[in-house]
């Protein structure tokens, strides 16, 4: 059977992906789809494919195969693994009616909680539906509750990141990603990440611009440095630092040792903006590879000519 | 392994095993007068070595990269999608599965530059990102999107 090896590659947060790989639940789940198979053998990469599978069978709407994934999940590993019931709370948000039915979904989680206080999963979801229901403030207690218990998850880190900036608390978003950098130095895209979020930030009226501009570069420069042709890096470089350069916020000689001096803006930007035209040139809109990042390929595209024509 | 990698390897282990044979056959003929071992069969030996390691060599599979920044460049040409940290920007964990978001952070700090500009590209991933599950069900079964081959 093929399809497992598709799966690997098509763990991406693309729509098309998702797509493709719900259209393969039948063939992967085979004839008999809601007949759980008696057999409680198979590897951990199986199964962690068939919760790839499951998550994209609810986010395409084909409830019918995400219940039978969800069926030989909790027939393996039982109903009361927190994951599998993390995964049930899942597909119960998806298939509520209403309000009211999403409600009861909170007050159920909340009983599971009231009997075991460190069931993650579970803690995961109250986050998410209570954020789904509009009530942020309640969402970012709850979530910095979690982190009183579990101060070592990046996930929760990077999800009070973007609560936080959902809310227009800027620097607060600023700091939870510094925390999930602690845990994760290495994540390429959670250095672009918050670069993006410091020249947001900066961009602010009474913020210290220079300061925030001068790091956001520098976390931009990291997630090069630990990714080659690392595109969203490039791009955010490119911006960060025509940035500073227009707003005369670079120095010849700035006071503050941490702020890069003008000369090194210019040639981090000339960098950019050369290794960029070198990426997109290397990868044509119609590859296979690049079916799921074409729109950040068209915006690298057009940034390019705005600043050839400038 | 190729086949030009797997006949110099054959072609070494014949040399190997030749001169292997020779040595016993030496070792058996002058047993009693004890004398060393002719220089060819030790050349022979040696180059056999060589020849072994070289077609092994040659038919070496492609070496990975050792270093951070290669290896995460080359998951980054493939897509992305082997990225380890995918899951810090994804966050299943905490997935907002009724309104989900389509989350494009470059995108976004496109459309937030370029807003009025107008960029068929940032508007696609707006009608994707208001686009309800319901609806993407919906917009989806009456899509014939072409099978990934």
């Amino acid at each position: 059977m093929g399809a497992p090896a598709n799966i690997r590659e098509i763990n991406g947060s693309d729509l098309i992906s998702a797509l493709h790989l719900a259209q393969q639940a039948p063939a992967i789940l085979g004839p008999n789809p809601t007949k759980a198979t008696t057999s409680t053998s198979g590897t951990a990469e199986e199964y962690s494919q068939l919760e790839q599978l499951f998550l994209a069978c609810l986010r395409t709407g084909d409830d019918q195969s995400a219940q039978a994934c969800l069926d030989r999940l909790s027939h393996r590993f039982g109903p009361a693994n927190e994951r599998v019931m993390g995964l049930r709370g899942l597909y119960q948000e998806a298939t509520a009616k209403d309000r009211a039915a999403l409600e009861k979904c909170r007050e159920e989680y909340e009983k599971i909680l009231s009997e075991s206080p460190v069931n993650v999963p579970i803690m995961k979801r109250r986050v998410a539906l209570l954020r789904s229901l509009d009530r942020p403030t309640d969402a970012i207690a709850a979530l910095i509750q979690l982190l009183d218990a579990l101060p070592t998850d990046a996930e929760a880190w990077c999800e009070l990141a973007d609560l936080y900036q959902s809310q227009g608390l800027g620097s607060q978003a600023i700091f939870s990603l510094e925390e999930a950098l602690l845990i994760a130095p290495n994540a390429w895209n959670i250095h672009a990440r918050l670069g993006e979020l410091l020249y947001v930030s900066s961009s602010a009226p009474d913020s210290d611009a220079s300061r925030l501009g001068s790091k956001s570069v520098q976390h931009f420069c990291r997630s090069i440095e630990l990714c080659d042709d690392y595109l969203r890096g490039f791009y955010g470089l490119i911006l960060a630092t025509s940035r500073m350069l227009e707003n005369g916020q670079a120095d010849e000689r700035p006071s503050d040792p941490t702020v890069a001096p003008r000369k090194t803006l210019d040639q981090l930007k000339r960098f950019g903006l050369q290794r960029l035209g070198e990426i997109v040139e290397s990868r044509s809109v119609d590859d296979q590879h690049w079916a799921s990042s074409r729109s950040e390929l068209i915006a690298a595209k057009e940034l390019l000519n705005r600043f050839a024509s400038s | 392994m190729s086949f030009l990698s797997k006949l110099v390897t054959l072609f070494g282990l014949i040399l190997l095993t030749h001169a292997g044979y020779s040595a016993h056959e030496h070792t058996i003929l002058f047993n009693n007068t004890r004398l060393a071992l002719p220089h060819d069969i030790i050349v022979e030996t040696l180059v056999a070595v060589v020849i072994v390691s070289i077609g092994l060599v040659l038919g070496a599979e492609k070496l990975k990269p050792i270093s951070w920044r290669d290896w995460a460049g080359q998951i980054e040409r493939d897509g992305g999608a082997r990225n380890p940290y995918l899951g810090l920007e994804e966050r299943y964990g905490f997935w907002d599965i009724r309104n989900w978001t389509y989350r494009e952070p470059v995108l976004a700090v496109a459309l937030w530059l370029c807003s009025g500009v107008s960029c068929i590209c940032v508007e696609h991933a707006l009608t994707i990102s208001q686009a309800k599950r319901q609806e993407f069900a919906d917009w989806m079964r009456g899509q014939d999107l072409p099978a990934k081959q």
